[in-house]
């Protein structure tokens, strides 16, 4: 029902789109909208078949989020072209929705495969050392690889191959989070033995301080050899949430949170590039600022004002002057033309996803489970925060996709990996528990349909 | 870990409404600081694709569309258009990619649709998936009057520059307002920005300067049809009793500070003691001279406050202060003597011309002048009408006849100046007026400009027309400037007259 629901949202902004730009319904339209409603139509499937007690609004809050991403690609990559009014966006193919689409089903597979192979998240834990292990080498790799192969947008992320790239970060999210419930879960009783209390705060013993400084040293590296500080932010913020879920110590988060912010402002005095994110969120419209530093930003910022409250309409805004509008700062686009309305609609729909992530992982009994799920729905939450908060002008501007909407393969399978394991978490968080054998009175019954 | 994740959860909620508030201030609270910024590069891009209101002379029966915005074809864009051009650009103005001047320019918010005003047809035009759409905007013109003053300014004054604007003395209503020589505004819509700058740059060093609107922007010497204040003010003090009083006009008078001031070409005024209205429709430089030494320089000053001057004015067209400047040398009564006669520091306005005769034709009361009749929005609903306002008190009735009474003798005595060119030899229509024939230039070595301001009386005590006209270097106000105002008002009295 829910599902059905977002395909006709799905469905009526595209026809927004089309009616937005040309006057006409688009003739692509139908054929995209098929294409996307199959694929979700064959998740919605496989998640009755192989996690029937899921959370039931996982998929489709998922599902309506990608669909008006692939919407918004699609009126993005029409603009300034096939006679529609607007400029091209740089950077963007005129086959960009299909392999929007293509991504979808890929990412789609990607989630089944999880619902498949993972019958229960514990499977997981066997591997919490090799994932571990996988989730560092793929984060090193753009650091060790030249940048011919490894820089897209001055971001040195990537692994670049041909024509074909892949930004390893995304994926190695998902392994650390399941290497850090592991680890976490073995030894969070340790972790939580208190050492000395200083101003009412248990602090952790000098000892037990290792593996958090080593995962602040590994993001501080991301943060000066890939020049990335979203994706550094978004691995430390995984890490320390989840030591805290782990732990239930204060003291944790505000010895992770003192050493960000240092790390952030060693590097930021040292690294140029750092300073720089510092000073245009500071003063974005200062001197030449608005036509150099920060031009993106302010025309992000300018886009938004431009929608207002109600928006400019699909197709009918200017998007288009926005550097990456389609990646990094797709959210501007939405600001622009479904306006405040439209952005906190989408808002809240991301809510109430870390919201369902967050139920699941309450609800579940299995301690690894349950740190998983936390630590993956709390670092969904945060990379919304980093880049809306990002592109809007709350926070510095950092470089991190927004999940489900940007353009990109990556970040899409990777989410959608991320919702596999949250339905899988939730299935058996709400899976009724096996029935006793001897319970006599219900051996009796005979149970039909 | 409950405990942790259900604050892990705040935290969550935490940020989003975070991220919530601050998406508020950005698109509520913040969206015009933001739209403001220079250089916004969408609200550049977005004045061309909505309609942009039309402007429509509406002085007449029938309105006539002066400017309008086209869509051009096979864009989403407008593009201006002016239907007639050069003939109305002292009025609309331009509207180019860089800038807007003129009715453009002040209206601009009306006509592009940002004005609060139009706030709730834009929403409701939102919701029902209709496009914004600016203002219309309704102009005092008379399209058979600015038709008539263009074709006269560009065939009669012999490449001369020359204005006119012709008023309607009892509601201050602007007819027409024509500045030559002038432009053609539809060269400047282009959205080719090099074109336009090109274009542009050729008329700002085009020596004629073609984008100078010569009724409102520029001041020159009133020359006799100063004494129109001279005389108001002697009849307003008292110092004059009426028309018939005579006043000393020798053929030769000696100023204060020992320079010999003469008729024009040494002309003997009457017996040289005329009663005031011969000296009035002779223009007796020394009768008028003397009278302003007697009235004294604030005196005049005053006076010509009342008619309009010394004050900026905004119709809404900043226009340039008229002025009768606050001279340290009024020590010396012998300028003052020069004054008195427009030939001294005193500068006015074309449209100032034009306000001189619309006094004395509305009984004293001089109405403020304005262009814009009224303001509809997209569904036609009134945004904004004009309600005539009095401007000043420039001089009290009586007085005014008796000044109206020295006008008409201008035209309607053989011996007035401008008999031949305004009175029964040129034209059946009655035409009360001034002429002038001020002195210009470094030593006065510079041509004449010719001056002349008229006005029609009405039969039933309303006057329908008052017209100022100026053409620079043209000679005689009463050859080179009346026949125009004659052109003017013979076309606008023929339209009433078939309406």
């Amino acid at each position: 029902m829910m599902l059905l629901f977002a395909f006709a949202v799905v469905l009526l902004a595209y026809g927004a789109v089309g009616l937005g730009l040309r006057g006409k319904l688009p003739s692509g339209v139908p054929a995209y909208v098929i294409i996307f409603a199959l694929i979700m139509l064959a998740a919605h499937v496989a998640v009755r078949r192989f996690a029937p007690y899921a959370d039931p609004l996982l998929l489709p809050l998922a599902a309506l989020l990608n669909g008006l991403g692939i919407v918004m690609i699609y009126r993005l990559q029409e603009s300034g072209r096939n006679g529609n009014p607007g400029n091209q966006v740089a950077l963007m193919t005129a086959s960009a929705t299909k392999l929007q689409l293509l991504y979808t089903g890929i990412g789609i597979v990607g989630m089944v495969l999880v619902l498949v192979f993972i019958s229960e998240a514990r499977v997981l834990q066997r591997y919490t050392y090799t994932l571990g292990a996988v989730g560092l080498v793929l984060l090193a790799i753009p650091a060790l690889l030249p940048a011919s192969h490894s820089v897209v947008n001055g971001a040195k992320v990537w692994i670049k191959f041909g024509g074909f790239s892949i930004q390893p970060g995304e994926f190695a999210r998902l392994a650390l989070a399941v290497f850090f419930a592991g680890y976490l879960v073995a030894k969070r009783d340790v972790l939580a033995l208190a050492g000395r209390r200083v101003l009412g705060i248990d602090l952790p013993r000098a000892r037990d301080l290792g593996p958090v400084l080593i995962a602040w040293a590994a993001s501080l590296l991301i943060l000066i050899f890939e020049t990335d500080i979203g994706t550094s932010a978004l691995f430390f913020g995984l890490f320390i949430g989840m030591l805290y879920i782990a732990t239930q110590r204060t003291s944790w988060l505000l010895i992770g949170l003192g050493l960000f912010l240092a790390g952030t402002f060693i590097t930021a005095t040292f690294v140029g590039h750092v300073m720089e994110r510092f000073t245009i969120w500071l003063h974005p419209f200062q001197g030449s600022n608005p036509t150099n530093a920060s031009y993106q930003l302010v025309q992000g910022l300018e886009g938004m004002a431009n929608g207002g409250f109600f928006g400019a309409g699909l197709g009918h805004g200017q998007p288009y002057f926005t550097p990456l509008v389609q990646s990094d700062f797709i959210f501007t686009a939405f600001g622009e033309e479904l306006g405040l309305v439209g952005v906190m609609a989408l808002l809240l729909v991301f809510g109430l996803l870390v919201q369902r992530g967050l139920r699941a992982a309450i609800a579940v009994k299995d301690p690894f489970a349950k740190l998983l799920a936390g630590g993956l729905s709390f670092v969904l939450a945060l990379q919304v925060f980093v880049i809306v908060g990002g592109v809007s002008g709350l926070i510095p501007l950092t470089g991190v996709t927004t999940p489900f909407l940007s353009e990109g393969g990556s970040s899409l399978v990777a989410s959608w990996i991320l919702i596999g394991l949250l339905i899988r978490i939730s299935d058996s968080a709400r899976k009724p528990a096996p029935q006793p054998i001897q319970d006599e009175g219900m051996t009796q019954v005979v149970r039909a349909g | 870990m409950n405990r942790a994740l259900l604050r892990i959860s705040v935290a969550c909620l935490a940020m989003f409404v975070l991220l919530l508030l601050n998406m508020n201030y950005v698109q509520a609270f913040e969206t015009t600081k933001l739209a403001s910024e220079p250089g916004n590069i969408r609200v550049f891009d977005q004045q061309f694709t909505y309609q942009r209101g039309a402007i429509i002379a509406d002085g007449d029966l029938t309105e006539l569309k002066i400017a309008e915005s086209v869509p051009v074809k096979g864009t989403d864009t407008y593009q201006r258009y002016y239907p007639y051009g050069p003939v109305y650009a002292p009025v609309t103005g331009y509207d180019t990619i860089y800038g807007k001047s003129g009715i453009e320019e002040t209206e601009n918010s009306l006509l592009a649709g940002t004005d609060p005003r139009l706030a709730v047809h834009n929403f409701t035009a939102m919701l029902t998936g209709k496009q914004q759409q600016g203002a219309t905007v309704f102009l005092t013109i008379s399209p058979t009057a600015q038709q008539a003053a263009y074709d006269a300014l560009a065939s009669d004054t012999n490449g001369h520059a020359a204005a006119l604007v012709a008023l309607n003395p009892s509601t201050g209503a602007i007819l027409a307002m024509a500045s030559y020589p002038t432009f053609n505004p539809n060269e400047l819509t282009s959205f080719n920005g090099a074109k336009v700058d090109r274009i542009d740059k050729q008329l700002l060093t085009d020596p004629a300067q073609p984008l100078l609107n010569r009724a409102i922007q520029e001041t020159y010497p009133p020359g006799s049809t100063f004494k129109i204040v001279t005389s108001s003010a002697a009849f307003s003090t008292g110092l004059v009793a009426n028309t018939g009083t005579t006043i000393p006009a020798p053929t030769v008078l000696t100023l204060p500070n020992g320079n010999h001031l003469i008729n024009d070409n040494g002309e003997v005024c009457g017996d040289q003691n005329p009663p005031i209205i011969q000296a009035f429709y002779m223009s007796c430089n020394t009768a008028f001279a003397g009278l302003g030494i007697r009235l004294t320089a604030p005196v005049l000053r005053r006076q010509s406050s009342l008619f309009g001057l010394n004050e900026p004015l905004n119709i809404p067209l900043p226009v340039v202060p008229s002025v009768v400047p606050e001279d340290p040398g009024w020590t010396d009564p012998s300028f003052t003597a020069m004054t008195a006669i427009g030939q001294w520091n005193d500068q006015v306005t074309p449209l100032q011309e034009a306000m001189f005769a619309a006094a004395i034709a509305n009984h004293g009361t001089l109405m403020m002048p304005y262009l814009v009749q009224s303001v509809y929005g997209p569904g036609l609903a009134v945004i904004e009408t004009h309600r005539p306002t009095v401007l000043s008190q420039a001089v009290s009735a009586p007085v005014a006849s008796e000044v109206q009474a020295m006008m008409n003798q201008v035209t309607q005595n053989p011996a007035g100046t401008a008999y031949l060119t305004a009175g029964p030899p040129a034209t059946s229509i009655v035409i009360d007026g001034k002429t002038g024939t001020a002195q210009n230039g470094i030593n006065n070595d510079g041509l004449n400009d010719a001056v002349f301001t008229c006005f029609v009386p009405g039969t039933n005590g309303a006057s329908p027309i008052a017209v100022g006209v100026m053409v620079q270097g043209g000679g005689y106000g009463a050859d080179a400037a009346a026949p125009i105002a004659v052109a003017v008002i013979e076309a606008y009295m023929a339209h009433l007259d078939h309406s």
